[in-house]
């Protein structure tokens, strides 16, 4: 489902504009999931006063590059779009340029015949302009024109054909969306995996701003700032309702390590049962919150990009590896290293989880009455470890979820979020 | 001596365009009184139910009214005019129309090359819509570039070029005023049309 936010240039609680987008949100939610941003809280625009990290305008930055597309409707002042929609631009094209490459659809409704086409088109040239550098849909034009008896009193649009031509309006922007969104998909898969930040030092629409990644407490710190939900207050999943509590009581009897490493490569959060020490692949609580070049070892730097790059382009969607100094039929470490999507199916994140495998297996050949024979054909894979490290490395990863062949060991990633030593 | 008001389009208190035009006012302080006027404290603009205006909008109205002519100084953001010029160009449209038939002058600085010469056209558009209805000056532009460099110690231009092309632009305007005060047939029906342009029913600002 598509993403979209609309916004509305004006301050005033009476707009047309804004029965416009209302009409919008409420019509095409087949099309898309449409959220209105406010602007009213947005102070006019000022250089000699930064006000980019106020609340409204963090806000605004973090919808508009979380969403797949923006449209704009505006009203038209004196031949031209609102001092109030432009001063939001002028925020957003300041510090912060969350239009950069944005699809935009521009509507708008006015009193009188000419529908608002001249804030239109000098709209288009704002976004047109460098700061902004906003994708605008091209040859699209929805002109409300007297607007005063377009609607009717339930917030309808009266006549019918108006109605079916934003309808196709919507449709062809939403279409449009998606082709520039697979253009982009193509795009990333040609990025090399050397461009992998594993430093964080970028942000996504949930990195967590004004707090130090390094800190200790950055747990602490990070939900004041994002006045997060704690224990008994719910949190409202996709098939289920929990508290903070039970989701931990849950999350802490899985049987394996969890551990999440956003998209910005920022690991996030683990499963914490145990001291370090007692844990498979060991962490440590002041960890949260470190860019994954901080929680592992500097020579498994390149793995670690490599493993992260396969999740994000799509290359593979699990990458697993057992870890070094395994014990045949003793124990068997297995790191699982999957890629989080969101409903559109953009990159969201590693799942990483370790297990032993061993205590299943036996538990297995236990219960089957079966015990286990070496293959005399399976080639030596504990003994071709240490060679060819670099190659290995790009083996692994091309072993997808239903290769049947076991993934060889390699030292070079031994774990791309945890801390393993 | 005409009296006229000047606008830089910025709340900036660094701005080079507000240099402009406190540049233009001492540099042509025998030619003219020019009062130079502030829009940084104006609330967003909002059609605000009865029409009444902010105190400070009513207060710049009454002035550009009395005033023989105004000029603008634009800064240019995103290839337009700021947003804070547009929004005092709304106030001022708005319940009052002091720009009707107003001779007006428009320049503009930028720290480029094209020194804002998109920004300018954008002015002189919306100075051209119904319920403004300036009377721009034509083929008059004058473009300030790389305007961070322009300035001596003083505050004055230091480029003799530009000088003697304020020069000339400022006569030409004084001009432009003297044969505005004939133009006045238009300007009483200009102004009522502005005024009755309802873009606003009364139901609609009660
Ligand atoms: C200062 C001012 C200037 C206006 N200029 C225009 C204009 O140039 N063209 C136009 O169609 N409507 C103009 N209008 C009327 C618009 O408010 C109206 O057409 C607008 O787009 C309605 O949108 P809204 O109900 O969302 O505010 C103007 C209104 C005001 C208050
Ligand atoms: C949000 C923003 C957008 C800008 N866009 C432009 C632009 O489109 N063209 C330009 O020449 N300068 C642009 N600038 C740079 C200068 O602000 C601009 O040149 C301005 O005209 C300088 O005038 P001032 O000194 O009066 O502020 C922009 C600045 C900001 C803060």
């Amino acid at each position: 489902m598509m993403k979209f936010v609309g916004i509305v240039g004006t301050i005033a609680e009476k707009s047309y504009n804004r029965k416009l987008l209302e009409y919008i949100v409420k019509h095409y939610t087949e099309i898309a999931e449409i959220e209105m941003l406010d602007i009213k809280d947005v102070p006019m625009f000022n250089a000699s006063k930064d006000q980019t990290n106020s609340e409204v305008i963090q806000n605004l930055n973090n919808k508009i590059l979380a969403a797949d597309g923006v449209i704009l409707v505006t009203p038209e002042h004196n031949h031209t779009t609102t001092a109030a929609m432009k001063s939001v631009l002028e925020w957003l094209s300041f510090n912060v340029h969350p239009f950069e490459n944005k699809p935009v659809l521009i509507v708008g409704a006015s009193y009188f015949s000419q529908g608002s086409s001249r804030a239109q088109l000098s709209l288009r040239q704002i976004l047109d302009s460098p700061g902004v550098n906003a994708l605008v849909m091209p040859g699209n034009e929805f002109l409300l024109g007297n607007v005063k008896e377009a609607f009717d009193d339930n917030g309808e649009l009266k006549d019918e054909r108006t109605a079916g031509f934003l309808g196709s309006v919507l449709e062809k922007f939403a279409k449009w969306v998606e082709v520039l969104k697979a253009l982009n998909t193509k795009e990333k898969e040609e990025t090399s995996w050397e461009d992998e930040d594993l430093t964080a030092a970028g942000a996504v629409d949930t990195t967590v701003r004004g707090v130090d990644p390094d800190a200790d407490d950055w747990v602490e710190l990070a939900a004041q700032k994002t006045k997060a939900a704690q224990k008994k207050e719910y949190v409202k999943l996709n098939s289920g309702l929990l508290t903070v509590d039970q989701l931990n009581w849950f999350l802490n009897s899985m049987p394996m390590e969890l551990t999440y490493a956003d998209d910005n490569n920022q690991f996030i959060y683990y499963n914490h049962t145990k001291p370090g020490k007692e844990m498979l692949a060991p962490r440590e609580p002041e960890q949260t919150g470190s860019p994954i070049s901080k929680v592992h070892p500097d020579r498994a730097r390149d793995g670690v990009k490599k493993t992260i790059h396969a999740l994000r382009t799509g290359e593979t969607d699990l990458v697993k590896m057992p870890v070094p100094g395994n014990q045949i039929n003793e124990r068997y470490l297995m790191h699982y290293y999957k890629a989080m999507h969101d409903e559109e199916g953009n990159y969201r994140g590693v799942n990483e989880w370790v297990l032993d495998m061993w205590p299943i297996v036996k538990a297995y050949l236990e219960q089957t009455g079966q015990k286990l024979v070496k293959d005399e054909n399976a080639q030596d894979v504990i003994a071709s470890a240490s060679k060819h490290e670099e190659a290995k490395v790009e083996e692994n990863i091309e072993t997808k979820v239903n290769t049947s062949e076991e993934p060889r060991l390699d030292e070079g990633i031994d774990s791309v979020t945890g801390a393993s030593e | 001596m005409n009296k006229y008001i000047g606008i830089a389009g910025t709340n900036s208190p660094s701005s080079t365009n507000k240099k402009l035009v406190e540049y233009i006012q001492r540099h042509f302080a025998n030619e003219a009184e020019i009062e130079i006027i502030s829009i940084a404290e104006l609330p967003v603009f909002y059609k605000v139910p009865g029409r009444v205006l902010p105190e400070r909008v009513s207060v710049i109205s009454k002035k550009i009214a009395e005033s023989d002519g105004v000029i603008i100084s634009t800064p240019e953001y995103d290839h337009s005019a700021p947003a804070v010029l547009m929004n005092a160009l709304e106030w001022l449209s708005y319940g009052s129309h002091p720009f009707v038939g107003k001779p007006v002058m428009v320049v503009g600085a930028s720290y480029g090359t094209l020194g804002a010469s998109r920004a300018q056209a954008h002015v002189r558009q919306i100075l051209d819509s119904p319920e403004l209805q300036a009377r721009i000056m034509p083929s008059s532009e004058f473009l300030v570039d790389h305007s961070l460099g322009i300035f001596d110690e003083n505050g004055n231009l230091n480029n003799d070029e530009k000088i003697t092309r304020l020069n000339e632009l400022f006569k030409d305007f004084e001009t432009f005023v003297e044969i505005s005060k004939n133009l006045n047939n238009t300007i009483k029906a200009n102004k009522e049309l502005a005024e009755n342009y309802t873009w606003e029913d009364d139901e609609e600002g009660k």
